[in-house]
């Protein structure tokens, strides 16, 4: 796998993009809706303060994921456990927050930080330790652990940390130390309201770092060499004394980790508590997000971002639309996974009828 | 006793089916863990078609074609395109999840579920648990006493030694995974018009994966397959057991229970099988 930034590794996503977005046209189309439609939400997720808020909201949550999908890849590992990592890392975050309510801000925000990034971790390291240690696949391990992740954190927001001061099923909320500015804090300081009333916050930032670190410890560290041999080969690498197990351990946990942060976004970002059902899938269009980007750690928040505005617009759509529903995005997803991930196929199929062509 | 009996069948009968296309799939040599997608699509049709014509019959005819295809497009990316095989499967899951949902709401108004189905018009489940029970058997006879069934397992094992004597292992993984895809077809049949009478969102609840751990737990085997199956099903028939009737005057939070069933399968998969060895091509 090549990294450096070819003509291809742009244009392939640009084509899929733009076929799948005239399948989905083609699709709304056929149902009677009006592609206007599709239009008004392309537009409205990029060009006003309000679309792209909530866009770059959604592209948080997803450069985590698709770091956290990335980052085992290098490993030659699989990692679809981002959903449940992520679970677990939102209500480690809450349940610190109701035995410390009363934290000071410089206290709260680094703790919160710290167990979204322990109990993550812990969630990927077991699918790893069961990796090295027993050669279980990680793949359904990791699809196990999803399930029971989730199941988990669903009864812990229904019981223990449930605020029995309403009917939804969502947790108490978190102390006031805990919290984090929004963007549109910064703005109001400045004296705008660019960003006013949607929920992207620091995580942001926060996202884009944890980014950069991945780039540099793939790319610029002995372990992040050791790491890619292991992907690449992984025999050679046991051969030139590189310990699998130690960093199939070592990979899934941060892995895990990365993932766990999604949790702070969500939960010391906007709601300051945790609603059942938060995430849209996040864990699964990391896989896409990555994909997309070739694993390259700076290439996947672009492709965060993509994936960010396609999920918005499809609310959109749903919003707009009395016949759709936001599993639009879904859709759309695996249709860019297919022709990124089929790409060889199409080269050969377009380049033979080019030849047959030139006969 | 009785009852956890009756229970246990019924509960294993869709991981039987998905269980039995998944040793089809992998058998030929290509990893497949988008048997919960395919049980997914299946299910819909099933209880769609059945829902807008009264007929279960052609119910269960739609869901073997709709399966056939979800499983088809796994095996046309994978084998034809030679997509990452997991990558692949990811995609049918993903497919099956966005798609069930939207045609369901484009249908019946609301993207949950469909209508129900009267009871008349409903599957005869017996006769589907007794199709499952027999299956490994048939299956087993298939592949290991029959010539299609030696070139299936020779696809999977050495694909090189099976193109030298002149067949294509590419054209016997497509057949054998469209075929696969059926079987599991059954399974959704069973799942929305059989066992329950109505398709809702995501019904399939994992059955997919916990069939495909059972498969690993068989050694990729339909006899031993067959056991492991009946095993998930006999914990997922305690836990519902467990939800009715507390034990020593405790009852269990019913996320306790439902977690159940997937803690078994991760145990199985880490405690019993660090050593099984899956098909030899898989993966490639």
């Amino acid at each position: 796998m090549k990294f450096s930034f070819s003509k291809k590794a742009v244009i392939a996503p640009l084509v899929a993009l733009a076929v799948s977005a005239s399948v989905i046209s083609l699709f709304l189309v056929c149902m009677g809706e009006s592609p206007s439609i599709l239009v008004e939400a392309f537009t409205s997720t990029f060009f006003n303060s309000f679309g792209l808020g909530y866009t770059l909201y959604y592209t948080t949550p997803l450069i985590l994921t698709g770091l956290s999908v990335a980052l085992s890849f290098h490993a030659g590992l699989f990692n679809i456990g981002s959903e449940g990592q992520l679970h677990l890392g939102a209500i480690a975050i809450v349940a610190l927050s109701c035995f410390f309510p009363n934290l000071p801000s410089f206290l709260a925000v680094p703790l919160g930080v710290l167990v979204a990034l322990i109990f993550g971790g812990i969630w990927g390291m077991i699918a790893g330790y069961f990796k090295a240690k027993r050669g279980s696949h990680e793949v359904i391990v990791t699809i196990l652990l999803n399930f029971i992740g989730i199941i988990l954190v669903n009864y812990l927001i229904l019981y223990p940390f449930k605020n029995t001061e309403v009917q939804n099923p969502e947790t108490v909320e978190i102390g006031k130390g805990y919290v984090l500015p929004l963007l549109s804090d910064f703005t109001t300081l400045l004296g705008s309201d660019f960003f006013l009333t949607t929920p992207v916050n620091i995580t942001l930032f926060l996202s884009i770092i944890a980014a950069i670190l991945c780039y540099l410890f793939l790319f610029h560290t002995s372990k992040g060499y050791e790491i890619r041999a292991l992907g690449q080969n992984p025999t050679a690498a046991e051969f030139n004394g590189i310990a699998v197990g130690a960093n199939f351990i070592l990979v899934l946990t941060l892995s895990g980790a990365l993932s766990g942060l999604v949790g702070v976004n969500e939960v010391m970002g906007y709601h300051h508590k945790l609603i059942e059902g938060f995430s849209p899938q996040y864990g699964f269009t990391g896989i896409a997000v990555a994909l997309i980007a070739r694993n390259h750690p700076l290439g996947i928040i672009l492709s965060a971002l993509l994936f960010g505005a396609i999920h918005n617009g499809a609310r959109e759509i749903e919003f707009l639309s009395e016949k759709m529903t936001k599993e639009v995005s879904v859709i759309m997803e695996a249709l860019i996974i297919i022709i990124i991930a089929s790409q060889p196929y199409f080269v050969r199929l377009f380049s033979k009828s080019k030849k047959e062509g030139a006969k | 006793m009785m009852e956890l009996l009756l229970s246990t069948l019924r509960l294993s009968t869709p991981l039987i089916f998905a269980a039995m296309g998944g040793f089809l799939c992998e058998r030929s040599g290509v990893a497949t863990i988008c048997l919960e997608g395919v049980l997914l699509t299946s299910a819909w049709a099933a209880a769609t078609v059945t829902y807008l014509t009264h007929s279960p019959y052609l119910g269960a005819i739609a869901a073997l074609i709709v399966g056939g295809f979800t499983m088809f497009i796994h095996a046309f990316l994978t084998v034809k395109a030679k997509a990452d095989q997991i990558i692949s499967g990811v995609v049918v899951n993903l497919i099956a999840a966005g798609m069930t949902p939207l045609l369901t709401k484009l249908l019946f108004g609301s993207p949950t579920n469909t209508k129900a189905i009267p009871i008349s018009e409903r599957f005869s489940s017996t006769t589907l648990t007794v199709v499952a029970c027999l299956l490994p058997f048939t299956l087993y006879a298939l592949v290991y006493r029959t010539g299609l069934g030696l070139r299936l397992l020779a696809a999977g094992d050495g694909p090189e030694a099976l193109e030298t004597s002149g067949v294509s292992s590419q054209k016997v993984r497509l057949w054998a995974m469209s075929l696969a895809g059926m079987v599991i077809g059954l399974g959704g049949v069973y799942l929305s018009t059989a066992h329950a009478s109505q398709f809702t969102r995501d019904m399939t609840a994992g059955r997919g994966y916990i069939a495909l751990t059972a498969l690993i737990f068989g050694k990729w085997r339909p006899i031993p397959t067959f056991v492991s199956c009946l095993f998930f099903g006999l914990a997922d028939a305690l836990q519902i057991q467990l939800q009715s009737n507390p034990i020593f005057g405790h009852t269990f939070p019913v996320q306790a229970l439902q977690a159940f069933p997937y803690i078994v399968t991760l145990l199985v998969l880490v405690g019993f099988i660090g050593n099984a060895k899956p098909p030899l091509a898989i993966g490639k």
